[in-house]
């Protein structure tokens, strides 16, 4: 008996995921758990929700299943959830679209800081500053001059109002004090056909959709947006390098609940976050895909509460700048 | 030389027992869930794909590939037998193919589209493995100029997919381009014609219209004088294509294969084109034009191969350069990311059994796509026996809950209600619904590519006519009018007291 | 007939007519724009107005002829019926749930057909429900619930 259970304890240690589950007689959860994503099948939110989920569910010992509800830029799954019922049955995982939909919307069915309880915050995928294989600039500082002297002359792609891509450009021509001419497309796979066949100049994208290309040489990278160099792309400068020192740019992604859930139940979901953030396998998919799990510090309800409520700020003020709106 | 032993090395991953089984299991599954009312190829595989991620990833991928033919097949299938395309392509397989069924003749139909599919499959994996990379380059020259020029060209030659009247085909076509208007601006983020309905601002769905309009429209006719005339299909005569059925399918197939791989390549929306283009070929070429909307095999047997070509060399751009040419592709990028792969130009380098894997494995896949479904023709054929006081309830409900299990948007059910009585007022009227249909699919694209061009070329509507390439489709799309209209007049001038409408 | 028109003819294009209407009048609140950038407002009020005119067109053409097919009655039992099961489907499946939603619209559906009877819709309900729940709720997983929060359950 007693061997038995030193074993038992082992396991558990070793398995690390199920060591706490017994601290608090929950016995959440008992049924499937549905994480929604406000966006297709098979984009970049999908595939990391997809991979946080699958880890989450041997966490959890229960199903975390992923359901797309596309449409209205991310504001329609996120209003669902908003509404769903706050039993912890039903999450959101969503980008920084959650900070910008306040300001690109003028009625959002929904209050991102006070209808949700944040759980953690996921990834933040860096962006980088492509341009077409021929685009004359050769280092960031060619860029930065080009830039400004032809100004609406360069053609910059991005992937429709308040994309993650439209979101960088205007920060990049903020930055440089310049205006390009935005070329909307539906989606930033139409985007890079377009880079790639040099119909347009330039484009700013998550690594998730630059990194292969930019590793082929088929498009120029110029710079990423972190503040610093990136592990897949160690030859790419950062903005600051290039004298843009406050540009500081990645797509966060934050795990949510409907607001009202159990405070026990937001801890066990932290928790299950922290162990999936921590997975390996987790980690080796994220790295293919040009990011990198949070810190389990930062994987906690304050963290991603804290980092909305500073985005939405942030946001507020460069959408108005920009008079960009949805609506 | 390198081909061969690198196809060789295709084979030898694809024909693995283990991958053969799974690809089996894709097939059968994307079949069985395809064939589901208000279910299509896009939402067959966003639904089948996880069982996929548990797989190493050249099985996943390859039976993904597997899923992706039978959910194109089942979706023909629904299309032929009950008047419900899944897909736009479908809706072309819908004209002629439920009249054909409504003759007794679903099985060669059926056949028809089996093995046209074959063999445009067959043809298109082939070019897939021989000249992917430089026809993925060329395909890379088409721009926005490009694009808009080719669905003029498209728009115009479709006025063939009508059988009655060309002024009410054109009406069609304009309503469907405005309806594919509905939703958020993609240039200004401006939402239109919504009321105001967030639902509404990702635009109408394309199943939701579809179904309205075919599944829900016929199913009313035919509830019109049920008391005086049998409804539905009737009784089977054979399962199988006769000699004569054969030697009228060949050449649409073939000049299906051919326009099917050309549009198929170009990433920014010609595989939609392929059905509609080969139909509107075939009906041109025939020396019975009047027999297309009546049940004309060759208005199966082109489009069905034009279709499954397409979707074939779709994967050119997706393969080689890591470039999705529609929704499906899309998927695929998320599942070849969730199996540790980053699709992109350097696949073909660093993984190549994978590549030549999955080329091989599409071959494998369309084969045993026919073996799966010759028989299964059989089945499908006799669950039209089923008497229609029961058949059409079910299609009423599956349509309902097919439609709500894609996007779980109770809106799109409204819609389908919507379209149901629009789409019957029109067919009473003697419209007909394909041209809706390929008026909105590509009421989008006409109008994002127009726009962009204007923008790239900072206003100057030259660049439509210095394009080398976008000038001939225009010239084309001129001519296409002249034919279409010349022997018309000339045939009103003659036959002025004879209305053909 | 006193006229020779044809019904047809004249109901399409007035139908082309309305839908094209709508669209431009809806589109004038949109911005029209330049050509180089064109705004939200310049293909529907374009193709809005193709549209009127095309509906005018067919209408026009219903003047010169009259139907060849003689007027089939209008199904209204199937209108009312069909139709208004999608609606209630719409409007009930998420507070009503998978099953009680499924039976009713099935019966109904059934019943707007004069082939059947009260006993035959009936059969054919229960026997659908039963498929599509094996189908669509165990076979694809479709997260849906079979009783909803309407219910006292």
């Amino acid at each position: 008996m007693k061997k038995f259970s030193t074993l038992m304890l082992a396991v558990l240690a070793a398995g690390s995921a199920f060591t706490s589950v017994s601290a608090f007689a929950q016995d959440y959860p008992t049924q499937p758990i549905t994480i929604v994503v406000p966006f297709s099948a098979g984009g970049p939110t999908d595939t990391v929700t997809r991979l946080v989920a699958a880890a989450m569910s041997e966490d959890l010992g229960q199903q975390v299943v992923v359901q797309n509800v596309g449409g209205a830029g991310g504001t329609l799954g996120a209003g669902q959830v908003a509404a769903a019922n706050p039993d912890g049955y039903t999450l959101l995982l969503h980008h920084i679209g959650m900070s910008t939909a306040p300001a690109l919307y003028a009625s959002l069915p929904f209050d991102p800081m006070k209808d949700f309880e944040p759980i953690g915050l996921v990834t933040e995928v860096p962006m980088t500053i492509v341009a077409r294989k021929d685009f004359q600039p050769e280092t960031l500082e060619d860029l930065i001059a080009y830039v400004k002297e032809n100004g609406e002359n360069v053609t910059y792609a991005n992937a429709g109002i308040g994309a993650a891509s439209q979101l960088c450009g205007l920060l990049f021509m903020d930055a440089l004090d310049v205006k390009m001419t935005e070329v909307p497309y539906q989606g930033t796979g139409p985007a890079m056909t377009d880079l790639l066949g040099g119909q347009i100049d330039m484009m700013c994208d998550q690594t998730t959709n630059t990194t292969s290309q930019i590793k082929a040489g088929e498009i120029k990278a110029y710079a990423v947006t972190t503040p610093e160099r990136i592990a897949v792309l160690p030859d790419v400068p950062t903005l600051a390098e290039g004298g843009l020192e406050n540009f500081n740019l990645a797509i966060w992604h934050g795990l949510y609940a409907p607001a009202g859930t159990d405070k026990a139940i937001i801890e066990r979901l932290t928790k299950s976050l922290q162990t999936a953030l921590a997975d390996e396998n987790v980690g080796n998919s994220f790295a293919e895909l040009g990011t990198y799990p949070v810190p389990a510090d930062q994987a906690t309800p304050e963290a991603l509460a804290q980092k909305l409520e500073g985005q939405i700020g942030l946001w507020g003020e460069v959408i108005k700048a920009a008079g960009v709106s949805a609506q | 030389m390198d081909l061969f032993s690198s196809l060789g090395l295709g084979f030898s991953v694809a024909l693995d027992p283990f991958n053969v089984f799974y690809c089996f299991v894709g097939v059968l599954l994307g079949t069985l869930v395809g064939v589901l009312p208000g279910i299509g190829p896009t939402a067959t595989i966003a639904m089948l794909l996880p069982i996929t991620f548990s797989l190493n990833p050249e099985t996943a991928l390859i039976m993904l590939a597997g899923i992706y033919y039978g959910a194109q097949y089942g979706g023909s299938t629904t299309a032929i037998l009950i008047n419900l395309p899944g897909e736009s392509s479908a809706a072309v397989t819908a004209i002629d193919g439920y009249q054909m069924a409504r003759q007794g003749r679903a099985g060669p139909a059926l056949a028809a589209a089996a093995l046209g599919s074959f063999f445009a499959g067959s043809v298109a994996t082939f070019l897939l493995a021989a000249f992917a990379p430089p026809l993925a380059r060329a395909a890379l020259s088409f721009g926005s100029p490009e694009y808009f020029s080719l669905i003029v060209l498209g728009l115009l030659v479709s006025i063939a997919l009508a059988h009655g009247s060309i002024l009410k085909a054109l009406a069609m076509i304009v309503l469907g381009l405005l309806l594919g208007m509905v939703g958020q601006d993609i240039y200004t983020g401006t939402p239109r014609f919504t009321f105001g309905l967030r639902e509404l601002f990702g635009g109408l769905n394309f199943v939701a219209l579809a179904v309205g309009v075919f599944g829900i429209a016929e199913i009313l006719r035919n509830l019109e004088n049920e008391r005086e005339r049998e409804v539905g299909v009737k009784a089977v005569k054979n399962l199988w294509l006769t000699r004569d059925d054969f030697r009228r399918i060949a050449a649409p197939v073939l000049r299906g294969t051919v326009i099917g791989s050309l549009l198929g390549i170009l990433p920014g929306g010609g595989h939609i084109l392929s059905a509609f283009a080969s139909y509107s070929a075939e009906k041109r070429l025939s020396k019975h034009p009047e027999q297309f909307g009546k049940g004309a095999i060759e208005g199966v047997a082109g489009p069905e191969s034009a279709n499954n070509a397409a979707a074939q060399t779709s994967f050119i751009p997706l393969m080689t350069l890591g470039i999705p040419a529609h929704p499906v592709m899309a998927l695929m990028i998320g599942a070849f990311i969730l199996q540790g792969i980053t699709p992109g130009p350097n696949v073909i380098n660093e993984q190549p059994a994978l590549f030549w894997g999955i080329i091989a494995s599409m071959w494998v896949g369309n084969l045993l796509l026919v073996i799966l479904n010759l028989p299964l023709v059989g089945l499908w054929v006799k669950m039209l026996s089923i008497p229609y006081r029961v058949l059409f309830p079910a299609i009423v409900l599956f349509a309902c809950i097919g439609t709500l299990s894609i996007n779980q948007n109770i809106f799109d059910i409204y819609a389908i209600a919507f379209f149901g009585l629009v789409g019957y007022l029109l067919i009473r009227f003697g419209c007909e619904p394909a041209p809706l249909l390929l008026g909105f699919v590509l009421g989008p694209l006409l109008e994002e590519h127009l726009r962009r061009a204007m923008i790239i070329s900072r206003g100057d509507p030259m660049v439509f006519v210095e394009r080398p390439i976008s000038a001939a489709l225009l010239a084309l799309a001129l001519a296409a009018v002249l034919i279409a209209v010349l022997p018309n007049i000339r045939r009103k001038r003659q036959e002025v007291f004879v209305e053909d409408d | 007939m006193a006229f020779s028109v044809s019904r047809n003819d004249v109901a399409s294009g007035a139908i082309f007519v309305a839908f094209g209407a709508y669209f431009v009048l809806e589109a004038t609140k949109y911005e029209f724009g330049t050509p180089f950038r064109m705004g939200p407002g310049f293909m529907p009020i374009v193709l809005g107005g193709i549209l009127i005119v095309l509906g005018l067109a067919v209408a026009a053409k219903g003047f010169a002829h009259a139907d060849t097919e003689e007027a089939v009655p209008w199904p209204w039992r199937g209108l009312v019926m069909v139709l208004g099961t999608i609606v209630f489907f719409a409007a009930t499946i998420r507070g009503l749930g998978f099953i009680p939603v499924v039976l009713i619209s099935g019966f109904v559906t059934a019943l707007s057909s004069a082939r059947n009877n009260p006993l035959s819709a009936l059969a054919v309900s229960v026997g659908l429900c039963v498929l599509c729940y094996a189908i669509f709720v165990v076979g694809l997983g479709m997260i849906v619930p079979l009783f909803g929060p309407w219910l006292p359950l």
